[in-house]
């Protein structure tokens, strides 16, 4: 799981072009969207798009992003349950 | 309101080129390149644009937004009724990697964030955005002739009273493969720099420390020689020092500009793509330098075909000649009193 979530954080550092954070720099906890990281709602078109590409995953519902993306911890656990590559 | 007769103030103009970015040292000692490609030359953007803002811009829109808080900021005025910009191919090297990744990923899988940056008019409206000005906003995308067009719009609107400020700009990157694509299409020719340029104009009715007066804007398409005669004659009755060309040292561009010696003998000639290089927004490049001309009183002789410094007294005449058949005339004065 750690593996995972090292390269999960990568992953959305590079996607969003975070420029001057590192992965360390991320709380497994803290919200993505809002307060933590400040990410948007085309953000997470970006993090839709990511984790089709990179896990197999195609989110059906949009809607579902919003619990999906609630922070690297969740994210990481979801894509650990559901990825197809 | 401006009306018939009155005259348009430039209050600020800046570029980020292939010359050093938002500075006019290329007046004393400009930059010289022995390549036929070179990339503009960009400035520490953070001044202008915080991480987070920048993270989904591409080079494009960084220097088109430091541009024009640059000329706001010099011009004194926070909101332009207007923002008016010239493209001729807009984000280019996002517009690449979004056609790559259509190609790549088989149309699916795209990133909404290259997809943003690869329409023509995301220069304009993020500027918009970022300053907070939602007025007019426009873009033109007329290949060499889309600064001309834009700022041909903004004097319309000027002239019947719809806007009493505007920035107006012309912004466009180069990347290696379109560099490839231009030269083969035949949009800069032999003896040419392929270059890049971003360049904002802050113009109001009125305002201090101004650089100088826009006094008239034609375009024209296929016009005679007979209506060009004309036109020289009208817009030069006044008096000018210079006419300022988009000559380059291409013999096929040069050419286009033959009639000059002939309607407007004696009249010292200048060229800026020597030193700022060809691309699609290289007349605004164009009217930068004679803005800057007007403000200093001097020519360098670094612009002047002869060598020679020229003195600016009375003004400077712009002339645009894109692929021989689209031409545009742009009259600036100095300042009265200066």
């Amino acid at each position: 799981m750690e593996e995972l979530i090292l390269k999960l954080k990568q992953e959305i550092i590079e996607v969003l072009n975070l420029e001057d954070i590192k992965p360390e720099d991320i709380d497994n906890d803290a919200p993505l969207f809002g307060e933590g990281l400040g990410l948007d709602s085309i953000d997470a078109l970006e993090l839709i798009v990511l984790m089709e590409k990179n896990y197999g995953i195609k989110l059906q519902d949009p809607a579902k992003g919003k619990e999906i993306f609630k922070s690297i911890n969740v994210m990481a656990d979801y894509i650990q349950k559901n990825r197809t590559r | 309101m401006i009306m018939e007769g009155k005259s348009i103030k430039i209050l600020s103009a800046k570029q980020i080129s292939i010359q050093n970015p938002l500075s006019e040292e290329w007046m004393e000692s400009p930059l010289s390149y022995s390549e036929d490609y070179v990339r503009a030359v960009d400035p520490d953007f953070k001044q202008f644009i915080s991480a987070g803002d920048a993270r989904r811009m591409g080079k494009l829109l960084k220097r088109a937004l430091a541009t024009s808080l640059s000329a706001l900021q010099e011009g004194g005025i926070e909101n332009p009724d207007a923002i008016i910009t010239g493209t001729g191919f807009g984000s280019i090297e996002n517009t690449e990697l979004f056609l790559d990744a259509l190609v790549r990923e088989g149309e699916q899988l795209l990133k909404p964030t290259q997809f943003m940056q690869s329409t023509h008019n995301t220069a304009s409206s993020l500027i918009g955005i970022h300053t907070h000005c939602h007025g007019y906003n426009s873009t033109y995308s007329q290949k060499g002739f889309s600064f001309d067009s834009a700022l041909y719009d903004a004097w319309m609107q000027f002239r019947i009273g719809r806007i009493a400020s505007a920035l107006v700009g012309s912004h466009d990157e180069m990347s290696p493969v379109f560099s490839g694509f231009v030269r083969k299409a035949g949009h800069v020719g032999e003896g040419e720099i392929c270059s890049e340029a971003a360049v904002s104009v802050l113009m109001a009715e009125s305002g201090d420390n101004a650089y100088c007066t826009l006094e008239g804007v034609r375009l024209l398409d296929n016009p005679s020689d007979d209506t060009i005669r004309q036109i020289l004659a009208d817009m030069t009755a006044g008096g000018i020092d210079a006419v300022m060309t988009g000559m380059s040292g291409n013999s096929v561009n040069d050419s286009w500009y033959g009639f000059l010696d002939k309607m407007l003998p004696g009249v010292p000639q200048l060229r800026y793509k020597p030193l700022f290089g060809v691309n699609f927004s290289s007349s605004a490049t164009g009217f930068y330098a004679a803005a800057c001309c007007l403000k200093k009183g001097s020519v360098p002789s670094v612009l002047s075909v002869s060598g020679k410094t020229v003195s600016c007294g009375k003004g400077i005449l712009l002339v645009n000649v894109v692929e021989g058949r689209h031409y545009s005339f742009v009259l600036l004065k100095p300042v009265c009193g200066r």
